[in-house]
């Protein structure tokens, strides 16, 4: 796999260089290239359904990724959207649109590691490159969906990272985790419980759907001893009524969540500890202008929306190499673009380049603390 | 023992809000024989309206005018606009098919609960609206005995939810729509044969169980805090479990099968698992429903031929 995507990156390369060679000295050449320089891209995520405020940024951040491209690309590349609801079934439905509608020739998303184990496959043999910004779960990237990628890190990295934090800065004796029954948050509960039980804490395993909105029976099983209660929950909302029935029932016990839970105006429980796969960008100078962009545009964002920018840009990127590489922008030109694709820098303030199996390689967390204010402030690594 | 009552309380608690939807639905069924699938969505309605009433008020952290000024109005708002919206719908969407085959309503009722989602997604757009009702309701006005916490929203939705309940058996069993509407519940054509305006009947029924389902939404978003179009389909679904299994059209077997299913619900996560509540407690309903089919205080309706 490594071979063929050095390959395909030679091969681009080749052909962009030539390209540029035939250009050289002539503005009317890249006018003719970016007139036939039209495609569209599928973008999946939840826009309606309880995750939709996930979906809603993904979606912002996906049309204004899409419009700084075009622009600076002069490409025409359109986006078709699909609403998944964060449901493994209507992202099969969504896909199989996108798949026999042949002006898409690669997707953003969907969001959930749920979603793209149900869409893996008609992906795959549909020869269509998918980016998702938030689907974390270790086992999508084994190699079983050859055109799945991610520009985030996956939970081999974050379970751990968060467990042994955790364990070495909260020190607790006995802690309650709490999974939403789907694949992201059971997948990361899978990699953190043998952590804290090799350090000898007592784990009490939940499990509770992400349509309960009552969690107060749950909340008077914290017992004393407990002082941590972990999250890894992809709604914010409800963390937050989770927060406020300890309050209510007097219990001390942190919340410790992770990517779903950044959500600064929803998830505001002082004292509370997030990680997430994305930065916040508004901390990041060489961001300062889509930010700015952004939040005049659509108002507050959180951790959601910069990793679509990046995953967008990068499909936008591989559409025009193959545009001026001078080769149609087919999903098989597209993905191979896909795959040779080496970002020094990007908006998540990291270089973007993909693995063999498509995971972005030396992909890094961050973690936040939520102070009186409601404020995430970083804490440095 | 703490946490047993403690367990109880959250319970009884999440039962009552059950009941009070299921009061509605099970009205609904006992007039028109109408499975009302878009019940849960009026509960929504009325979660969006008390919201709305607190931002019209200055918001959680700056409310303008007394609280339980502010209460009264979220209720009564939420009761009138929602019980006129259950009217309407009863009007234009199931009275012209009130003569159709039961199928027909059975369609409708979902396509309107399909409607009134996607109207608030339009009009209220898809993020969670949040009450914040610890701004303006201080948990530390509610009680504590021993290591049990009942906070003073808990106690307001079971005292509320109590009066509800007395207050809408009071209206069946002793006034005249009381007994119109027990009398269109047992057989609609004699009753009109009667003299009793059937129409009428039908509509202050739909009012008086979509007042109920917004009063219950007021009640959710004071306790869950969070408010969003989709609110209302697990709570339906809910409230139409919590009726059937009391005896759907009963409205005492309404509130029984709610707090029935309130409190499974939270000794189960309580003393077994979280991971299992559903699966317990819909077995548990399994159990009741093959004991006695018609529902724990359903009866056998004789049928004369």
């Amino acid at each position: 796999m490594k071979k063929s995507g050095i390959l395909a990156a030679v091969t681009v390369l080749g052909a962009l260089v030539v390209a540029g060679c035939g250009s050289s000295g002539s503005s009317g050449t890249t006018t003719t290239a970016s007139k036939t320089c039209k495609a569209s891209i599928g973008f999946e995520g939840p826009i309606t359904g309880p995750a939709s405020p996930v979906g809603d940024e993904q979606l912002h951040f996906a049309e204004l990724a899409l419009a700084m491209d075009n622009t600076a690309n002069k490409t025409h590349i359109t986006l078709v959207q699909g609403d998944t609801q964060l449901n493994p079934a209507n992202a099969v439905t969504v896909t199989q649109q996108f798949t026999s509608n042949s002006s898409i020739v690669a997707v953003v998303g969907p969001a959930g590691s749920q979603e793209v184990e149900a869409v893996g496959s008609l992906m795959a043999r549909a020869g269509m490159g998918f980016i998702s910004g938030s689907a974390t779960n270790k086992t999508l990237t084994t190699g079983k969906y050859p055109t799945f990628f991610r520009v985030v890190s996956n939970d081999s990295v974050q379970g751990p990272q968060d467990a042994h934090y955790i364990i070495d800065h909260l020190h607790p004796k006995a802690l309650m985790i709490v999974d939403d029954q789907e694949v992201y948050s059971t997948g990361l509960v899978s990699e953190m419980i043998p952590v804290f039980q090799a350090a000898g804490i007592k784990v009490d395993h939940e499990s509770v759907s992400q349509k309960v909105v009552d969690f107060s029976s749950l909340v008077a099983k914290v017992t004393p001893a407990t002082t941590v209660v972990v999250l890894p929950w992809q709604i914010a909302a409800n963390a937050q009524q989770f927060g406020r029935d300890l309050a209510q029932q007097h219990k001390k016990a942190v919340i410790f969540g992770t990517d779903g839970l950044f959500s600064p105006g929803t998830f505001e429980i002082t004292g509370s500890y997030v990680s997430s796969f994305g930065p916040d960008i508004t901390a990041i100078p060489a961001d300062a202008s889509v930010a700015a962009t952004a939040k005049a545009k659509y108002g507050a964002f959180g951790t959601f929306g910069p990793p679509i920018f990046a995953a967008t840009h990068v499909i936008d990127e591989a559409i025009a190499s193959v545009c001026k590489a001078g080769h149609t922008p087919s999903r098989a030109n597209v993905l191979a673009a896909i795959k040779a694709t080496s970002e020094p820098t990007s908006i998540l303030g990291q270089p973007i380049q993909f693995d063999s199996h498509g995971d972005l390689v030396n992909g890094k967390f961050f973690l936040f603390q939520i102070n009186s204010a409601g404020k995430y402030q970083l804490i440095p690594s | 023992m703490g946490f047993f009552f403690q367990e109880l309380v959250n319970g009884v608690t999440m039962g009552a809000l059950y009941a009070l939807i299921a009061l509605g639905f099970s009205m609904v069924y006992g007039v028109l024989k109408l499975l009302n699938f878009a019940h849960g969505d009026l509960y929504m309605v009325g979660a969006f309206i008390g919201y709305f009433v607190i931002q019209w008020f200055g918001g959680p952290t700056a409310v303008s005018i007394p609280v339980p000024l502010l209460l009264v109005i979220m209720f009564v708002l939420a009761a009138v606009l929602v019980g006129g919206l259950g009217m309407a719908i009863e009007r234009f969407a199931y009275r012209p098919l009130r003569n159709a085959p039961r199928i027909a309503p059975l369609i409708t009722a979902i396509g309107i609960s399909f409607f009134l989602e996607n109207a608030a997604l339009l009009l209220f757009g898809s993020q969670y609206r949040v009450y914040n009702t610890p701004d303006f309701i201080s948990f530390s006005s509610g009680l504590q005995i021993g290591s049990v916490s009942i906070d003073s929203v808990q106690i307001m939705v079971l005292a509320f939810s109590l009066a509800l309940m007395i207050g809408l058996r009071l209206l069946v069993i002793r006034t005249k729509l009381g007994k119109q509407m027990r009398a269109v519940a047992s057989d609609r054509e004699a009753a009109e044969m009667l003299g009793i305006n059937v129409n009428f009947t039908i509509a202050a029924t739909f009012f008086l169980g979509s007042a109920l389902a917004g009063m219950a939404g007021v009640m959710a978003g004071l306790l869950f805090n969070q408010v969003t179009n989709t609110i209302g389909f697990i709570a339906g679904l809910k409230a139409f479990t919590a009726a059937v299994v009391g005896g759907i059209g009963s409205l005492p077997g309404a509130m029984l099968g709610g707090l029935l299913l309130g409190i499974a619900e939270s000794f189960i996560t309580g003393y077994i698992s979280s991971t299992y509540t559903n699966l317990f407690v819909f077995a548990l309903l399994i159990a009741v429903m093959l004991v006695r089919p018609r529902g724990l205080v359903g009866r056998v309706q004789l049928q004369k031929v």
